[in-house]
């Protein structure tokens, strides 16, 4: 119960600081005025969304260069709380299949000054990492040195005799053919390129096999001759050559992480493309985070890959994370708010911080930790062992152990219990469509007229996220600061605008839906207020150190 | 008319040992240790003349995956041996027998890459640094070293 008092304490108005509240709430109201007609629109409010959308129009360049690009810079038009601002990302979405096509797009490109087939110009684009500068430069210097060296040409003096040539690069079918490799004679297809060296089918289709998942170029077994898309389809009988272009395309991905981050949504294929990344230190400088959207409109941080993690920044969201993992064995066992009677097996609702319970149904008494019959344990303030082991563990000094489990229980349940109500608002999303398709039927109302539950519920989404990660911020951040304990005050309102307009939401009835629709615009500007202050109190938090990850 | 990897390695490995029986070669041979499992050979190198190693004879393991020729063998000096390009247990850095492998790759031929290896270290990537510094250094040390580290094989 002591530790419930002291913990309620963060969430308590403290009369002295009134006056600091109020000024504070005050600049904020002034920026976001809202007006009291009928049927207001909703105000649009800049957020950090706006910042990070994808550009709509095309580049005249048609390229995926690092830095090729000038990209397009928008100064922020937010309430700047120190010193510099932050410009608009330029990204775009693509696909492996989109990044091929370009890929080919390119080849279509060079062959004319290149002069040889397209096939070939694709290995070595593909040897050179897509990189055509530096390819054109070793092509002027040293073209034929660089189609030996890549397996495109070859010293040796074959015959030229025409009907000779047309036997390479060709399935065939031989009698009593012995192929070295599997030391096997029998009547099989084989395959061989300019160089002569010929296996049989089966042997050159494992080989390729093994070697479509490297996404390197792929040469005769026997020399360094390469084999081109085309031979690799015949020898495979299928098109297989488009899996060594995924591998190739996620080799490249990978190399160029500094460009090109994976969707890290499960499932998703994007790939995001940032043009230019000389503006990502002063993201880091001012305590913003990179955030992009994928096609799929997953959004995620291009840093660090996280989710959208405001107010935190990479650093605390890392920490955060880093910390939840290591402490997760625990607290999932803590956390547990109810459990059966282990007598009765009637649900038990825990209150307070006392591990001592009796079944309100059956009298039982046990440990609410090992759920064993608590006439063992004793009196005397005895503690669970297994409790008492799991800190006894964690540190030398089992005193500050316990003192840092409880905050951190503190701040981790308020996180989680937005990321639960989170999934439950998902949930309450699938339903919207039927509440909009009613409203259509029943009233009539235009698509358009209904969008207000749309964006009501995406304010609501985007509102518990930003309060789920400030519970990181908050954890990290010094409790006796004035301004932590105003961010404290900004979190109690975020989190009862976002209650408020989530109750509003659960209204199922098309005709009171649209009775109450005034109040769906107030509610959801609100909450998009609050959002707002809240994440801009944070970022104070952060560039002035008050909120800082312990290394 | 997919063929089973096991019947290939199998069929391989077979040919692989007949070939080397026939050879004329004396300074390398190799034979599986157990006559049902081709998958498990010993191996012996003789060291090259006008090396620090001339005279001397090693062993090496070689463990065949199931999906040999198209991935190379595990191969390591069971012999005790100082070479820049050998650590303590006996694993090899050679590039042939990691990225460089290819099919057509056979036991003579990693035998006789071994064989030259001994002669022609690769200083730039030691897994035995002090060994990669004497071979600049101090021939003489070297020997002497190579000799305090040598053991007789047993079996041979």
């Amino acid at each position: 119960m002591s530790s419930g008092t002291e913990n309620d304490q963060f969430y308590s108005f403290d009369e002295s600081d009134s006056s600091s509240i109020e000024l504070y709430e005050s600049h904020n109201t002034s920026e976001f005025t809202i007006h009291g007609l009928v049927f207001p629109k909703l105000i649009s409010v800049t957020s950090q969304d706006s910042e990070f959308d994808i550009n709509e129009d095309e580049d005249g360049v048609d390229t995926i260069y690092e830095g090729m690009l000038d990209a397009p810079l928008t100064k922020n038009n937010k309430r700047i709380l120190c010193e510099g601002s932050v410009p608009n990302l330029s990204y775009e979405c693509l696909t492996t299949k989109g990044i091929f096509e370009r890929m080919l797009q390119r080849v279509d490109h060079l062959q004319p000054i290149f002069a040889i087939p397209s096939a070939d110009i694709l290995i070595l684009l593909q040897h050179y990492d897509w990189n055509e500068e530096r390819l054109l430069e070793v092509w002027t210097e040293k073209m034929d040195e660089l189609l030996v060296e890549l397996g495109l040409s070859t010293t040796a003096n074959i015959k030229k005799d025409n009907d000779y040539n047309s036997h390479f690069r060709e399935v065939e079918f031989k009698n009593d053919f012995t192929c070295i490799i599997c030391c096997d004679k029998k009547d099989t297809e084989t395959f061989a390129l300019e160089c002569g060296h010929e296996y049989c089918i089966n042997c050159y289709r494992h080989y390729i096999k093994d070697k479509l998942h490297e996404g390197n170029i792929i040469t005769c077994m026997d020399c360094s001759l390469a084999l081109k898309n085309e031979d690799i389809d015949k020898v495979m009988g299928h098109p297989s050559s488009s899996k060594l272009m995924d591998s190739s395309i996620k080799s490249f991905v990978q190399k160029h992480n500094r460009n090109y981050k994976w969707c890290p949504f499960a499932d998703c294929k994007s790939i995001v493309h940032l043009r230019d990344t000389s503006s990502l230190p002063e993201y880091t400088r001012l305590h913003y985070s990179p955030f992009v959207k994928c096609n799929s409109f997953h959004r995620f941080c291009f840093n660090c890959g996280f989710e959208v993690h405001s107010p935190a920044d990479c650093k605390i969201t890392t920490a955060w994370v880093k910390k939840a993992r290591k402490e997760s064995e625990i607290l999932n066992w803590v956390l547990s708010h109810t459990k059966e009677c282990p007598k009765c097996s009637v649900n038990i609702e825990k209150n307070g911080g006392c591990n001592h319970m009796v079944c309100s149904s059956c009298k039982y008494e046990f440990c609410w930790i090992c759920e064993g019959p608590w006439a063992p344990h004793g009196k005397n303030f005895f503690q669970c062992t297994m409790y008492k082991n799991n800190e006894d563990n964690k540190s030398k000094n089992p005193q500050d152990a316990n003192k840092t489990l409880k905050k951190y229980t503190f701040y981790y349940r308020l996180f989680n219990e937005h990321e639960v109500s989170a999934k439950l608002d998902w949930n309450l999303g699938q339903t919207l469509g039927t509440k909009v398709h009613a409203l259509q039927e029943r009233i009539g109302i235009s698509w358009i007229d209904g969008q207000f539950l749309s964006e009501s519920l995406k304010v609501l989404n985007e509102g518990r996220t930003v309060l789920k990660w400030s519970f990181a911020v908050a954890y990290y951040s010094d409790a006796s600061h004035n301004l932590t304990k105003i961010f404290v005050d900004n979190q109690m309102l975020l989190a009862n605008a976002v209650e408020s307009l989530s109750e509003l939401l659960q209204i199922k009835t098309p005709e009171v839906i649209m009775k109450r629709r005034p109040e769906f615009y107030n509610k959801a500007g609100y909450v998009e207020n609050r959002t707002t202050a809240l994440m801009e109190c944070g970022r104070e938090l952060l560039c002035k150190g008050i909120c800082k990850a312990a290394e | 008319m997919a063929v089973e990897e096991g019947g290939c390695v199998t069929k391989r490995l077979q040919n692989e040992l007949l070939q080397l029986l026939s050879s004329t070669t004396e300074s390398i041979s190799a034979f599986p240790v157990d006559d049902n499992d081709l998958t498990y050979w010993v191996g012996y190198i003789t060291g090259p003349k006008d090396t620090p190693y001339s005279g001397l004879k090693f062993k090496v393991s070689l463990k065949f995956p199931q999906n040999y020729p198209f991935h190379p063998p595990m191969i390591k000096f069971l012999s005790p041996m100082w070479h820049p390009n050998v650590d303590k247990s006996g694993n090899i850095c050679l590039d042939i027998l990691k990225e460089k492998w290819s099919a057509v790759y056979n036991v003579e031929t990693i035998l006789l890459s071994l064989q030259s290896l001994l002669g022609e270290p690769n200083n730039r990537s030691p897994l035995n640094a002090v060994a990669a510094e004497l071979w600049d250094a101090d021939m003489e040390e070297y020997r002497k070293k190579v000799l305090a580290c040598y053991e007789e094989i047993d079996d041979y």
